[in-house]
């Protein structure tokens, strides 16, 4: 359907879907035009969860910023202060100590399963309603990332916004005993995405409801800049994990799960594939993490003992939603220039006005789970 | 006692009061049941501070909706907008007039019993209808709206289940059908075949009735925020909230009736068979509830005019052939 | 129909669980169960081994916070009532918990590992005040058992197997101006050129 050619002020409904639903995974606005429940135009308004991060960013220093970005996605804080470090790192071309570097590759997959957990779960409850089936799976899917959170905790003392990557390595080396729950918690999971897929994908209630909706195609993805998981599930064959290697993900193995349908069924079973992935990923590596240092810098002991070089520097890192990268220009100061972060999820909001048209409300919450935004990241 | 005995009013009066209350009770426990139960599912203990195991938990849900302001919204229809929640309790309760709860106990032993209790209960959709309409938000007007859209389509089935029992038992009454069922022969397991699958497509109808999931596309909280019942808060609230656990007892009691052999059973005949395999069934309804994901409307609306219609009308031919036959 | 009898398999996973232990506790007012070591969350200032107020006032956390929730008023150097040599002293320190992002900063550059992060979880609170850590209840905190990270440990761990840096020269990186009180005894601050690698 064209939205251009309807009047949107003739004889249509205008649901304002958020700023407070349970659908919009944050606080989000979706302004939908509706004729019967069946949408004919739909206007994202991100934006009420905007904190000024990036701003921010040029008045800490480097090392204070980390701990901030750590709310950026606040569901995968591990990936948000890699990227932006690995940014910082690039800037003054540091180069991190492979043991640092294979930690950080296993605290990114322990983070995007916990991660994808998280999708999964508030997917279900879009689809099964907070008091159903959906809660269930929350329930379930919860249950089994808390553990993960109890795995960071050990590491890193904080169950969530960690702080433990540092401009040229980590803060925290991994404690005694970490090894053995890591081992434990993702063999755990992984027995338990059986279960999932066999709350869900044997469910005809499920694939009637994801399959065929929300349909991206690759051209509109690639157009739009979507990454992640919704590109891949379109056909497009594309991980920075794989094709740009960063941390210890060259030295990795690692399978890129790729559908061609492109709807929520497909970004499904490619966040699924991915979950399976990082847990094999993590029970790999946690045997094999060299010894060494874990730090290539000095640690900080001053706010402003890191300087960037006068430059700029992009660094991107697929995180569990794309590619989450960022981009700092730096004056010599201690603090940048300029930070810009480019979330993979303001790029999946941006899909929602060619996705929602023709559909009906139920399909757009379906849709817009399964794009599994972040509206933190989205409005910085 | 005689007097009440044989004053037809009274006797009324005071069975209507007795079932009415025990069923209000009922209701409110089958809250912290379903609570405890689903948070069993989901590997948590459910209520646990409110009285031991938290039974009086739904005692201190009472009294909060109490508490709470009385909010109408602007420019709803107040008329409406405070009536749709006593009428939903009115007519889910007045289907329980006629229930035969033992050999001989029957509030109002209706010789068009089914009838009556199918044609009340299917007026459920108004109420509904009406708290939709009337609140004066676009979110209650959609679950309205997919409410009355979406009653045709589940009560064909649910009438045409219903009707097998009706030419199996040979009577409308509802005391005739489970005394039609005795000695084990449940509709549900004999003849095979109609009558089994004739339950499954009641209860799954009934579960769209009481707004269940998968079926509970009216309220559908995660896409209407709280569907029909977005602007209602405080006692008005509990009401339609109440009244949807009403109606699953209800259902579950009229499946146990109709399906079940009401109150037949191994050793003595009774209340206590009835009780149990409606609160057996009760407990599967929930255990649906707390399993499945929602069907989107239309979605509902095929899979009953394809799929249910077709089979309810096949049930309803094999019994008939049936009852002529054999 | 075919797909209602599939749910058979949600409906089996669901049963599966009901006799699964339960996942949750009730809100562990008395601290729940334990925690692991670094485990990290409100805060304490701790007397140094002397005996004395650990804190020397020198500002280094106050700068460091990165949402500048704590203010530190120098006291300037006094002889300490224990050991009698001279040394920097806080005449106040709060922090506002209220504000606290538990990024564990202001415990990695306390030159004097002051300051330190507790490891109970944290109780909620009734009133901001509740949250408002002032000097006294921040020596109070130091009974509650505390976090592992101390300045010291967590610089030893980051610097842990690297090679000795080049000793640093020696005024490059002077504590700031505004601390009247940092005494001499206060290790020597990284360079502060950064960014060079080993």
């Amino acid at each position: 359907m064209d939205p251009e050619n309807y009047d949107p002020e003739g004889d249509l409904m205008i649901l304002n879907l958020g700023p407070q639903h349970p659908s919009t995974h944050g606080v989000f606005r979706v302004k939908l035009w509706l004729d019967g429940e069946v949408c004919i135009k739909a206007v994202p308004y991100p934006g009420y969860l905007h904190r000024g991060v990036e701003k921010l960013c040029e008045k800490l220093s480097y090392v204070m910023i980390t701990p901030i970005v750590d709310k950026n996605d606040y569901v995968s804080p591990f990936i948000n202060e890699l990227a932006i470090n690995m940014a910082f790192e690039a800037l003054n071309a540091v180069e991190t100590p492979r043991r640092a570097n294979y930690l950080r590759t296993l605290g990114a997959e322990m983070q995007r399963v916990g991660s994808h957990l998280l999708w999964l779960g508030t997917f279900g409850l879009d689809m099964g309603g907070a008091l159903g089936g959906g809660a269930s799976v929350f329930m379930h899917c919860f249950r089994e990332r808390e553990l993960i959170l109890d795995c960071f905790e050990l590491w890193t003392g904080s169950r969530f916004h960690y702080n433990t990557l540092t401009v040229g390595g980590n803060r925290h080396d991994v404690p005694a005993g970490f090894a053995e729950l890591v081992r434990q918690t993702y063999t755990l999971i992984g027995q338990r995405a059986d279960e999932y897929d066999a709350m869900l994908v044997d469910n005809a209630i499920f694939r009637a409801r994801t399959k065929g909706v929300g349909t991206v195609d690759a051209k509109l993805a690639m157009e739009l800049g979507v990454s992640g998981p919704i590109l891949r599930a379109s056909g497009i064959d594309w991980d920075l994990r794989r094709d740009r290697p960063y941390a210890a993900y060259n030295e990795v193995k690692l399978d890129v799960p790729v559908r061609y349908e492109g709807d929520c069924f497909a970004r499904y079973e490619v966040r699924m594939a991915e979950l399976r992935e990082s847990i094999r990923i993590v029970l790999d590596l946690i045997d094999g993490i060299p010894e060494g240092p874990i730090c290539a810098l000095k640690p900080v002991k001053l706010p402003g003992a890191y300087k960037g070089k006068v430059g700029q520097a992009y660094a991107a890192v697929e995180g569990p939603r794309g590619e989450l990268g960022t981009w700092v220009i730096a004056d010599g100061t201690d603090k940048p220039y300029r930070c810009k972060i480019r979330p993979p999820s303001y790029h999946a909001v941006s899909l929602i006005p060619y996705l929602a048209p023709g559909n009906n409300v139920s399909d757009i919450v379906v849709t817009l789970g399964s794009l599994d935004p972040i509206l933190g990241e989205v409005d910085r | 006692m005689s007097v009440i005995l044989e004053n037809p009013w009274l006797l009324g009066a005071v069975a209507g009061f007795v079932v009415i209350n025990a069923m209000m009770v009922t209701a409110a426990w089958s809250i912290w049941f379903e609570r405890k139960f689903a948070g069993a599912m989901q590997n948590r203990p459910g209520p646990t501070q409110v009285g031991w195991a938290g039974l009086l938990q739904p005692v201190a849900d009472l009294l909060k909706l109490i508490q709470k302001e009385d909010i109408v919204p602007t420019n709803a229809d107040r008329a409406l907008f405070n009536l749709a929640p006593p009428l939903g309790m009115i007519l889910v309760l007045a289907g329980l007039a006629v229930f035969p709860w033992a050999p001989g106990w029957v509030p109002a032993d209706l010789d068009i019993g089914l009838l009556f209790i199918l044609s009340i209960s299917s007026l459920i959709t108004i109420p509904v209808w009406m708290a939709g309409w009337a609140s004066n938000n676009k979110y209650a007007l959609l679950g309205g709206m997919r409410a009355a859209a979406q009653a045709v389509s589940f009560e064909v089935p649910l009438l045409l289940s219903a009707l097998v029992p009706i030419i199996l038992g040979g009577s409308l009454r509802l005391g005739d059908i489970v005394a039609a069922q005795a000695d084990g022969r449940w509709f549900a397991l004999w003849p095979p075949g109609p009558g089994s699958v004739a339950f499954v497509l009641f209860m799954l109808a009934s579960l769209a009735e009481a707004n269940r999931i998968p079926f509970d596309i009216p309220e559908a909280e995660s896409e209407l925020v709280a569907g029909i019942t977005t602007e209602y808060v405080g006692m008005k609230f509990g009401l339609i909230y109440l009244a949807e656990y009403l109606h699953t007892a209800v259902s579950s009691l009229l499946g146990a009736t109709l399906f079940l052999g009401g109150w037949d059973g191994p050793g003595p005949d009774g209340i206590h068979w009835l009780l149990l395999k409606s609160f057996a069934l009760f407990a599967g309804i929930f255990w649906v509830r707390w399993t499945l994901l929602r069907y989107r409307a239309d979605q509902f609306m095929a899979l009953c005019w394809r799929v249910f219609v077709p089979v309810s009308l096949a049930c309803v031919a094999v019994a008939a052939v049936w009852r002529v036959y054999a | 129909m075919i797909g209602l009898l599939q749910a058979f398999s949600a409906l089996r996973i669901t049963g599966l669980n009901l006799f699964r232990a339960k996942n949750t506790e009730p809100l562990p007012w008395d601290g729940g169960r334990v925690r692991p070591e670094r485990y990290r969350t409100s805060f304490a200032l701790v007397h140094n081994s002397d005996g004395d107020e650990a804190c020397i006032g020198c500002k280094m956390c106050e700068k460091i916070c990165p949402s500048q929730i704590i203010t530190v008023v120098p006291g300037g150097r006094a002889p300490s009532p224990n050991t009698g040599k001279p040394r920097g002293t806080a005449k106040d320190f709060t922090l506002d918990v209220n504000a606290c992002i538990h990024c564990e900063l202001c415990v990695q550059v306390c030159p004097e590992d002051a300051i330190v992060m507790l490891r109970v979880p944290e109780v909620p609170g009734f009133s901001r005040e509740e949250l408002f850590l002032s000097m006294e209840k921040l020596y109070a905190n130091e009974k509650v058992p505390a976090s592992w990270g101390t300045g010291a440990l967590l610089i030893g761990m980051q610097a842990e197997g690297q090679p000795k840096p080049p000793p640093p020269p020696a005024k490059a990186a002077p504590p700031p101006a505004t601390t009247a009180g940092v005494p001499e005894a206060t290790p020597p601050a990284p360079a502060a050129g950064g960014g060079e690698t080993p």
